[in-house]
């Protein structure tokens, strides 16, 4: 285990350890990455583009097989022989994946019923969390007539109304306008506060990850590697335009200059 | 006042998305028939008149006789097309799944689509003899290539990432064929039906000109045999109007009602 896993051990709810992955079995796109999430806890996993941060939420999710290393969430290995008694995992991705042929309640469903819930609670839950994400007009409407940072709320719902153990974000608001994607990160600071979930959000913005995340683990340029993990100490409700928000940001800027190949060594 | 061309067009537009000038132009396109028929008609012997035709058709449509040979050649249609949509889908998935037996089947398709259909009609006639058996044959032979390269389409577009967000949420194979791979398909599925089903229909009719008895084609070919030119012209028209009339009254309302959630593709506000 690397010094950064050491530091962050404890009660970790996702225990990474010593992951590796390759797509072609040559090229690394992830290489000996540890990381703990605590349970509830909201952890931004911060990289520039490209450097395998997607990766790393594809084998979370057991999408992905990694060469090596282990993933475990909540006591159970993601991947393994006993996957399917493993909690459920909410993934939303950087597009909204949303079946084009379903209704927005038709595509909450889906997961619902592949995840055992019964009938009368899956109609309930997906009220309650269309409600909850402000699309609760939505519920018959076909993806295709909403607008972008609609179809995202759906994926978020869709990911909170299974009620997971872990939800995993890969830049969900990276395609949308600046506007709304300011007002999804309120909302979706707001919704983790009250539902408690633990959420490893992964972003290639220093400043949305400071916005909305306990801790902050930073990748290096690609393979992804743990760099650093700042911790971000900066009280609830954040305000984007918060001075000390840009304090940090700079620190950290300063911290992955040369990391990241943006400036000084590669 | 005016509203220029974008508020014409809406004037324009009906209901269901078809629109005011699209029937202008179909109206066009059959009186142009209609006025060749009648120019036909006036500079040939052998072609009767539109009057003369259509004043027999009440009769002709009354004649108890000819229902069993309507209904023989729509049997014959939907259940070779039936036949041709399965094993088209069946090589379409083959070859997306490549390997030997891929490219096996990828040649033979390619060499289908390469034989003409009337001398394809003629070898597999030759083959089966006069018997039923023939016509089916016939027909599922020579649509099925189109359809299993319309669905190879379908299957080599299809979204990875979509199966991924399938994986992710732990969809068992069922639910992901029927809610991911299956509906996918249905737009190609249709778009092979409805080329497939007016071709169906030629060949149908051609394999009954020389190979049995009854149908449509059968009954058109002893019209023409006798002379008996009205009848022949009666028989066309039979056929144009069950061809089109499926097409436009069965298929494409089927189409919209299963592809309603493609809309008018048009975002709502954020």
């Amino acid at each position: 285990m690397s010094a950064v896993a050491e530091e962050t051990a404890g009660a970790g709810y996702i225990r990474v350890e010593g992951l590796s992955v390759s797509y072609d079995g040559v090229t690394p796109a992830v290489t000996d990455l540890d990381m703990e999430v605590r349970k509830g806890e909201f952890v931004a996993v911060l990289g520039p583009s490209g450097c395998g941060k997607s990766t790393l939420l594809h084998v979370m999710s057991g999408v992905m097989r990694p060469q090596a290393g282990r993933i475990e969430i909540g006591g159970h290995a993601v991947g393994g022989s006993a996957a399917a008694d493993s909690p459920p995992i909410g993934y939303v991705f950087q597009d909204h994946r949303l079946l084009s042929w379903r209704t927005v309640g038709q595509n909450i469903a889906i997961v619902l019923q592949a995840a055992g819930v019964s009938a009368e609670e899956i109609n309930e839950r997906i009220d309650r969390y269309l409600e909850m994400l402000h699309i609760d007009g939505f519920r018959d409407t076909w993806p295709m007539r909403l607008s972008g940072g609609q179809r995202q709320r759906v994926s978020i719902a869709r990911a909170l109304a299974l009620q997971p153990a872990v939800v995993l974000m890969d830049e969900p608001f990276s395609t949308l306008d600046e506007v709304t994607a300011r007002l999804m990160r309120q909302q979706l600071a707001e919704l983790w506060q009250e539902s408690g979930h633990t959420i490893v959000f992964v972003t290639h913005s220093i400043r949305e990850a400071l916005f909305l995340a306990d801790r902050i683990y930073i990748l290096t340029k690609g393979p992804a590697r743990v760099f650093d993990v700042a911790e971000v100490p900066i009280e609830r409700p954040r305000r984007y335009e918060d001075p000390k928000l840009t304090e940090l940001e700079g620190e950290i800027v300063d911290r992955v200059l040369g990391v990241w190949g943006i400036g000084g060594k590669p | 006042m005016t509203e220029g061309p974008k508020g014409l067009a809406r004037a324009l537009r009906m209901r269901g998305g078809a629109s005011w000038l699209d029937l202008v132009l179909g109206a066009a396109g059959l009186g142009s028939l209609v006025l060749l028929w009648w120019v036909g008609s006036r500079t040939t012997t052998f072609v009767p008149g539109i009057g003369e035709v259509f004043s027999a058709l009440p009769q002709f449509l009354t004649q108890e006789e000819i229902w069993p040979d309507v209904l023989a050649t729509v049997r014959r249609v939907f259940g070779a097309l039936a036949i041709a949509m399965v094993a088209g889908f069946l090589a379409a998935y083959v070859m997306h799944r490549g390997g030997l037996w891929g490219m096996v089947v990828e040649r033979y398709v390619s060499i289908m689509l390469g034989i003409p259909s009337t001398i394809a009609a003629l070898l597999a006639l030759f083959i089966f003899k006069r018997s039923e058996v023939g016509v089916y044959f016939v027909v599922s032979i020579i649509t099925f290539p189109f359809v299993a390269l319309t669905l190879l389409q379908g299957l080599r577009a299809a979204d990875r990432r979509l199966d991924e967000m399938a994986a992710a949420y732990r969809l068992p194979t069922m639910a992901h064929a029927r809610h991911v791979a299956a509906p996918h398909l249905i737009p190609y599925t249709f778009a092979a039906l409805r080329n497939e089903y007016a071709h169906a229909w030629k060949v149908v009719v051609l394999a009954e000109l020389f190979a049995v008895n009854t149908g449509m084609g059968a009954r058109f070919a002893r019209a023409f045999d006798r002379f008996l030119l009205v009848d022949a012209m009666l028989w066309l028209i039979v056929f144009m109007v069950i061809l089109l009339g499926t097409e436009y009254l069965l298929l494409l309302p089927a189409e919209r009602r299963v592809l309603r959630w493609r809309g008018s593709g048009k975002e709502a506000p954020a």
